[in-house]
C-alpha cells in the first residue's frame, strides 16, 4: 500500500495523514451538517475538519453498517443519511455518497432475491438513478461507429469519393438506452436502475478511492457466482491473489472487523453463492468499471489483481450463459489483463536492475 | 557519435555550424579540457572553455556540457547546467525571419525554412529534452512534462509549417522531437494530469511532426487505451482541428474506437506490424456497445496468416451470434467443427448447440453437438458439463416438436426432462435451468411440476425477469385457474415499467376472453394499443436497437386480436375495421387472412372463407390454425370432402400435436366416416388437451 501513486494516495486505505488528504474545499455548511448527522448516527464524534470523501475511518464505519445483516430497511439511518447527503447537490458530498455504491449495490442485489424489505437501499439507488435521468434528460447514450471510408479527425481518405450521405453509413450503437423516470424499484427494472447508478459511478471513477473499487471487484465476483468452479481449478493464481489483496486492504485499515464482515457476505449468501441474474444492462457497466481497474495507468497492483479475479469469474459465468457478447468482452479483457499483470511483474523485476537509460523508448515501455 | 552530413551549399550553414558538428569528431582536446573542468565542479569555466575553443554560443555550450553530465549519470549536475539555458532566447534566434502563420494540417507544403541554424537548434532542443528526462528520473513528473512540452513548443515555433518529410531536416533533431512527442503524454499521465495528457496525445496526432508509421501507431494505441480505461472524460477536440465533413468523435469511447479502427486498417494495409492487443481492445470496446456485427466485419478483414482459421471462425461465430445472425454463425461453427479442422472445441460445441436449440428444425443437429460437448467437458472444463446437459435437454425438447410419430415424441420429451434434471445436479442455482425445466414440464403438460419451477424461478431471480412472470401466468391459465393467472399478470404489471407491459397486457386480454369477459378484454386491448402506438412514435428510428425489442407486441397483432374478439361477438363492422387496420400495417399476413376467413365463415360466406384460408396457407405453408379451419370447413361440407379434411387436420396435428381443436375435428371426421374407436380416441385427446390448454402457446415466451 505504501507504494501507491500520487493519484490514489489521498484516498487509498491507510493511516490517515493530515497532509496527504488535501482539503479540496473548506468544509461547506452542508458538509458540516452532513458530518454532524453522521456522527450522531454512528455514535462517535468526528473532527469537523475531516473530509467525508477521503477519510478511511468513516468509510469503514459506513461500509460495516451497510454490510450488517439487517441493513437497508426503510428505517436504516445510514441509508437515510446517504440519501439526504446525495440530495444536497454539493458535488463533493455526492462523490462521498457515490463511493459507497459498490457495497450498497452489492449487498442489495444479493438480498433482493430473498425479498427482505430493502426500501432504504432502494431509496438511495433511486436517487442516483433520478440524478442521471435528470442530467441526461432521459436521452440515450449513443456511440457512433465510424466508417473509415469517410475522413475523420485522425485520418484522411485518399480516394476523393464524393461523400453520399454520412448518416447512412454509420452504425449507431446504444450504450445506455432511454431513461424513464422510476418512482419505485420494480423488480424487472432492478438491474437497469443499479446499472445506471453504476454508470454514474463509472463517470466519476477517477475520483473514487481504491477501497471502493476493491469492493466492487469483490461483489462482481460474488454476483458471477462461479467461484466454486474456479477454486477447483489448480491454476487459481489470480483468485488467490485477489483474496489476499482484499485481506491486505482490510488489515491495512487496521479495523479488525472488516475482514470478517467481508467474509460474511459470502457466508450470508451461503450455498446459493450470491449468484444473481446479470442482464447486459447490469453487466456492461460492471465490465467498464473492471476494465478501468485492470488497465488504467495508475492503479495499484492489488486492485488489478482483484479486478482480474472478478473478470475471470464473469468470464466463466458468460460461458455458462453462452452469452456471445459477454464472452467476447470478458475474454478480450482477460487476455489484456493477463498481459498487463505480466508486464507489471516484469517491470517490478527490472526496476531494481535498471539504471540510467539513454533511450527514451525504454522509458515509454516501462511506464506502460 | 554518429557523424552528420552537412550540406554546405545551404545558405544557412555557417562556419560555426561546421565547428559544432566537428566537436564530436575532431576537437577532443577542447572537450577533454571542458570535462576536466567539469570534474572539478566548475561549470562556468568548462562552459567558457568550450565557447572559446569551439566558438559556440552560450546555449550551445551549456547543451553540450549538460549532455556530458547526463551521459555520466550526474542528473543533478546536468540539471544545473541545463537550467542555465534560456530557451526563449534561443528560439528567437532560430526562428525563421519571415513570419507565416503555422497551418497545422497542411501536409503538402514543400518550402523549407532556409535561414535555420539547424544543428544549433537540434542541440538546444535535445538539451531541453534531456532536462525533461533528468527531471523525470528524479521523480518530478510535472516539471518533466512541462520541459518536454517546451521542446514541442519550441519545435513548433522554429518550424511553423511543421516537420515535413520532404524537407532536409537534421536526423537528430527529428529524432529528438519524435521521442519528445511520444514521451509527453506519458509524463502527464504519470504526473496525474490526465486532461493535459489527452491534449498532448491529440497534439501528437494532429500536428505535423513527421512521425514514422510505427511511432504514430504506438501513440494512437496508447491514446486509445487511455481513452478506454483512463476513467477521465476527454474534452471535445479543439475546433481548429476539425475540418468540414470529417467525422469528429463525441466521446471517449467513440474516439477510442475510431483510433483502433484506424490502427487495424493500417496493419491490413501493411503499414504497421500486426498487434494482437489492438484487436483485443477493439473487441472489448465494440462488444461493450453491443456492436458485434461491426466486430465481425473487422475479423473478416484480418489478413490470412494472423489468426488460426478455426480461431477466427469461432470468434466470427460469436460475433454473428451476438448480432442475431445465428445462421451465419452456425455455418462457421460447422466449418470449424469439421473433423479435419478443430473438432474438439468445447465452446464451439456449446455455441452451436445453443444456436440449434432455438430452432426446431436444427434441434437434432443440436442434440449431437450437445452430446459431444458433454463428452468434452472434462478436467478443468468439467463445470461446463451442466451447460451441455441443459442444452441437450432443450434441443431434445425442441426436436420432439417436429418428429412425426407420437411414440418418438414422448421418448424425446422424457429424455429431455431427464437431461435437464441431470443438469440441475451440476448447477442447482442456475435460474435459467430452472426456467427451462418449467417450460419443458409445461410443454409436457405436467402443469404441477411446471408451476413449481415457475415459482422457483421467480424466487431465484427476485422477479427480475419478465419471462418468469409470463410462464407462471401461462401455466396457471393452462390449469384453467384464470383468476389466479390474472392476479399474477397484475402483479407482473406492477413490477414492469410501462414500456415493457405489452406482452402482459396481451395476456391479460386473452385471460379476459377466456373468462368470457369481452368488455374487459376490449379494455385491455385498448391499453395495449395505446402503448404500442406510443412506442412506435417515440422510438422511431431507434426501434431496431432497443434492447428489449423482444418485449414488444406488434400493432398488427393487436388489431388481429381485436378483430377476432369482435368477430366472436358478431360485431362485424368493428371487426372489419380492425382487419383493415391490420392489413394496412402488414399487407400479406397469414394471421390477418385467417381472421378474415373466420369472419366470412361466421357469416356463412363459405367460398370467401376458403379463399382467405388458402391465401393464408400459400403465404405460410405451416400455418396450423388455417389448416384446422380448412379441415373443419371441409368436414362441414359433407361426406365427399372428408378425406381431404382428414389430411388437413392430421397435417395440422403433425405440426402442433397439442392443438385440441384439430383433435376435435379429426374426431368428428372419423365419426362421420364410421371409425368410432378412432373418433373416441381423438375426442379424448381433445378433451384432455383442452383442459390443459394455456391461453398462449408456451413457446410464445421466447418471442
Amino acid at each position: 500500500m505504501s507504494s501507491s501513486s500520487e493519484e490514489e494516495d489521498p484516498t487509498s486505505p491507510g493511516p490517515t495523514d493530515p497532509n496527504s488528504s488535501t482539503p479540496p474545499v473548506g468544509p461547506t455548511p452542508q458538509a458540516q451538517s452532513a458530518l454532524e448527522s453522521l456522527s450522531q448516527i454512528l455514535g462517535e464524534p468526528f473532527s469537523p475538519s475531516l473530509s467525508l470523501l477521503d477519510d478511511t475511518h468513516i468509510a469503514n464505519s459506513i461500509t460495516i453498517r451497510l454490510r450488517q445483516p439487517l441493513s437497508g430497511a426503510g428505517d436504516d439511518n445510514i441509508c437515510r443519511w446517504l440519501y439526504d447527503t446525495f440530495q444536497s447537490s454539493d458535488p463533493q458530498l455526492q462523490l462521498a455518497v457515490l463511493k459507497f455504491l459498490p457495497t450498497l449495490a452489492g449487498v442489495y442485489l444479493i438480498r433482493a432475491v430473498s425479498r427482505k424489505p430493502l426500501a432504504g437501499f432502494e431509496a438511495v439507488l433511486l436517487a442516483l438513478y433520478a440524478h442521471v435521468t435528470k442530467s441526461r434528460a432521459g436521452q440515450p447514450v449513443t456511440v457512433t461507429i465510424p466508417d473509415l471510408s469517410h475522413p475523420s479527425l485522425y485520418h484522411e481518405t485518399t480516394a476523393k469519393m464524393k461523400t453520399k450521405n454520412i448518416a447512412t453509413e454509420l452504425h449507431i450503437a446504444v450504450l445506455s438506452p432511454v431513461l424513464e423516470p422510476q418512482g419505485t424499484v420494480r423488480s424487472t427494472k432492478r438491474g437497469r436502475i443499479v446499472g445506471v447508478a453504476l454508470e454514474l459511478y463509472y463517470s466519476k471513477i477517477s475520483q473514487m478511492p481504491v477501497s471502493s473499487k476493491l469492493d466492487l471487484c469483490e461483489f462482481c465476483e460474488v454476483w458471477a457466482g462461479q467461484y466454486d468452479h474456479l477454486s477447483n481449478k489448480n491454476n487459481g493464481n489470480v483468485d488467490e491473489g485477489s483474496n489476499s489483496s482484499i485481506n491486505d486492504a482490510s488489515s491495512d485499515v487496521s479495523i479488525s472487523g472488516v475482514g470478517c464482515i467481508k467474509r460474511s457476505v459470502r457466508e450470508e449468501c451461503g450455498e446459493k453463492g450470491g449468484r444473481i441474474p446479470l442482464p447486459w444492462e447490469l453487466l456492461q457497466p460492471c465490465l467498464r468499471i473492471l476494465a478501468h481497474c485492470v488497465l488504467a495507468p495508475t492503479n495499484l497492483k492489488e486492485l488489478k489483481a482483484a479486478a482480474m479475479a472478478a473478470v475471470q469469474s464473469l468470464h466463466v459465468r458468460a460461458l455458462h450463459d453462452i452469452d456471445p457478447q459477454a464472452i467476447l468482452a470478458t475474454e478480450s479483457l482477460l487476455k489484456l489483463g493477463k498481459r498487463e499483470m505480466e508486464s507489471i511483474n516484469e517491470a517490478s523485476d527490472s526496476i531494481v536492475s535498471s539504471d540510467f537509460q539513454d533511450t527514451p523508448e525504454s522509458l515509454v515501455v516501462f511506464s506502460n | 557519435m554518429p557523424s552528420r552530413k552537412i550540406n554546405s551549399s545551404e545558405d544557412g550553414m555557417s562556419s560555426q555550424e561546421v565547428s559544432v558538428s566537428g566537436v564530436f569528431a575532431v576537437s577532443s582536446e577542447v572537450e577533454a579540457e571542458a570535462e576536466t573542468k567539469l570534474d572539478e565542479g566548475n561549470i562556468h569555466e568548462a562552459e567558457s572553455s568550450l565557447r572559446e575553443g569551439l566558438s559556440l554560443n552560450f546555449e550551445e555550450a551549456r547543451a553540450l556540457l549538460g549532455r556530458l553530465e547526463y551521459q555520466r549519470g550526474n542528473l543533478q549536475a546536468a540539471l544545473q547546467v541545463f537550467d542555465g539555458i534560456d530557451l526563449q532566447a534561443a528560439i528567437l534566434r532560430f526562428q525563421p525571419s519571415y513570419s507565416e502563420k503555422p497551418s497545422r494540417r497542411n501536409r503538402y507544403r514543400t518550402e523549407s525554412p532556409k535561414s535555420l541554424n539547424l544543428h544549433a537548434a537540434s542541440l538546444v532542443l535535445e538539451a531541453i529534452y534531456l532536462k525533461s528526462l533528468c527531471l523525470h528520473k528524479l521523480g518530478k513528473s510535472t516539471e518533466a512534462a512541462q520541459e518536454c512540452k517546451n521542446v514541442l513548443d519550441a519545435a513548433e515555433k522554429i518550424f511553423p509549417q511543421g516537420l515535413l518529410s520532404g524537407v532536409l531536416i537534421d536526423n537528430k533533431l527529428q529524432e529528438t522531437v519524435c521521442t519528445a512527442v511520444e514521451l509527453l503524454p506519458e509524463l502527464w499521465k504519470q504526473a496525474g494530469r490526465y486532461s493535459e495528457a489527452i491534449l498532448a496525445y491529440r497534439r501528437a496526432l494532429l500536428s505535423q511532426w513527421n512521425l514514422d508509421a510505427e511511432c504514430c501507431a504506438r501513440i494512437q494505441k496508447e491514446f486509445a487505451v487511455f481513452l478506454l480505461y483512463g476513467g477521465v472524460q476527454a474534452s471535445a477536440p479543439s475546433l481548429a482541428a476539425q475540418i468540414d465533413d470529417s467525422f469528429v468523435p463525441k466521446s471517449n469511447l467513440e474516439e477510442a474506437i475510431l483510433l483502433l479502427m484506424i490502427l487495424l486498417r493500417k496493419s491490413y494495409l501493411g503499414n504497421t506490424e500486426w498487434d494482437p492487443e489492438v484487436m483485443e481492445h477493439f473487441t472489448f470496446a465494440v462488444s461493450l456497445c453491443g456492436q458485434t456485427y461491426v466486430l465481425a466485419q473487422q475479423f473478416e478483414e484480418i489478413l490470412p496468416g494472423i489468426f488460426p482459421r478455426c480461431g477466427r471462425w469461432n470468434c466470427l461465430a460469436l460475433c454473428y451470434s451476438g448480432a442475431g445472425q445465428n445462421e451465419t454463425a452456425l455455418n462457421l461453427l460447422r466449418k470449424s467443427l469439421n473433423p479435419r479442422e478443430r473438432p474438439n472445441d468445447l465452446l464451439a460445441f456449446l455455441l452451436a448447440a445453443k444456436i440449434c436449440s432455438e430452432d426446431c428444425h436444427l434441434a437434432s443437429e443440436g442434440v449431437a453437438y450437445a452430446r459431444k460437448a458433454i463428452a468434452k467437458a472434462q478436467g478443468a472444463d468439467e463445470h461446463l458439463k451442466g451447460v451441455g446437459l441443459r442444452l441437450l435437454g432443450v434441443c431434445l425438447g425442441k426436436q420432439a416438436k417436429v418428429v412425426s410419430s407420437g411414440l418418438e415424441r414422448s421418448v424425446l420429451l422424457s429424455e429431455a426432462l431427464k437431461s435437464l434434471d441431470e443438469a440441475i445436479t451440476f448447477e442447482h442455482h442456475n435460474p435459467d435451468l430452472i426456467f427451462e425445466l418449467g417450460v419443458a414440464y409445461a410443454e409436457h403438460r405436467n402443469t404441477n411440476a411446471a408451476l413449481r419451477y415457475a415459482k422457483q424461478f421467480i424466487d431465484a431471480t427476485g422477479g427480475l425477469m419478465l419471462k418468469g412472470w409470463r410462464l407462471l401466468a401461462l401455466v396457471l391459465s393452462a390449469q384453467q385457474r384464470y383468476k389466479e393467472a390474472e392476479v399474477v399478470t397484475d402483479a407482473a404489471l406492477d413490477e414492469t415499467a410501462k414500456w415493457e407491459q405489452g406482452p402482459l397486457l396481451k395476456m391479460k386480454a386473452k385471460l379476459k376472453i377466456a373468462q368470457s369477459l369481452p368488455t374487459d378484454a376490449v379494455e385491455a386491448y385498448r391499453l395495449l394499443l395505446a402503448l404500442v402506438q406510443a412506442q412506435r412514435k417515440s422510438f422511431g428510428s431507434f426501434r431496431h436497437i432497443i434492447q428489449a425489442a423482444n418485449n414488444h407486441v406488434s400493432e398488427c397483432e393487436v388489431w388481429q386480436g381485436l378483430a377476432t374478439l369482435y368477430a366472436s361477438l358478431s360485431h362485424w363492422n368493428d371487426a372489419e375495421i380492425c382487419v383493415e387496420k391490420a392489413r394496412m400495417l402488414k399487407q400479406y399476413c397469414p394471421a390477418t387472412l385467417h381472421t378474415e376467413g373466420i369472419m366470412h365463415e361466421a357469416r356463412g360466406r363459405i367460398q370467401e372463407a376458403l379463399a382467405a384460408y388458402s391465401n393464408a396457407l400459400s403465404l405460410d405453408l405451416d400455418h396450423v390454425h388455417c389448416k384446422v379451419s380448412i379441415g373443419a370447413l371441409l368436414w362441414k361440407m359433407g361426406p365427399k370432402s372428408l378425406p381431404l379434411a382428414r389430411s388437413f387436420l392430421s397435417d395440422a396435428l403433425k405440426l402442433e400435436p397439442t392443438n385440441s381443436l384439430a383433435w376435435f375435428y379429426l374426431g368428428m371426421v372419423h365419426k362421420d366416416e364410421g371409425r368410432i374407436t378412432d373418433a373416441s380416441d381423438c375426442f379424448q385427446a381433445a378433451a384432455m388437451l383442452d383442459e390443459s390448454d394455456p391461453i398462449e402457446s408456451f413457446g410464445s415466451i421466447f418471442y
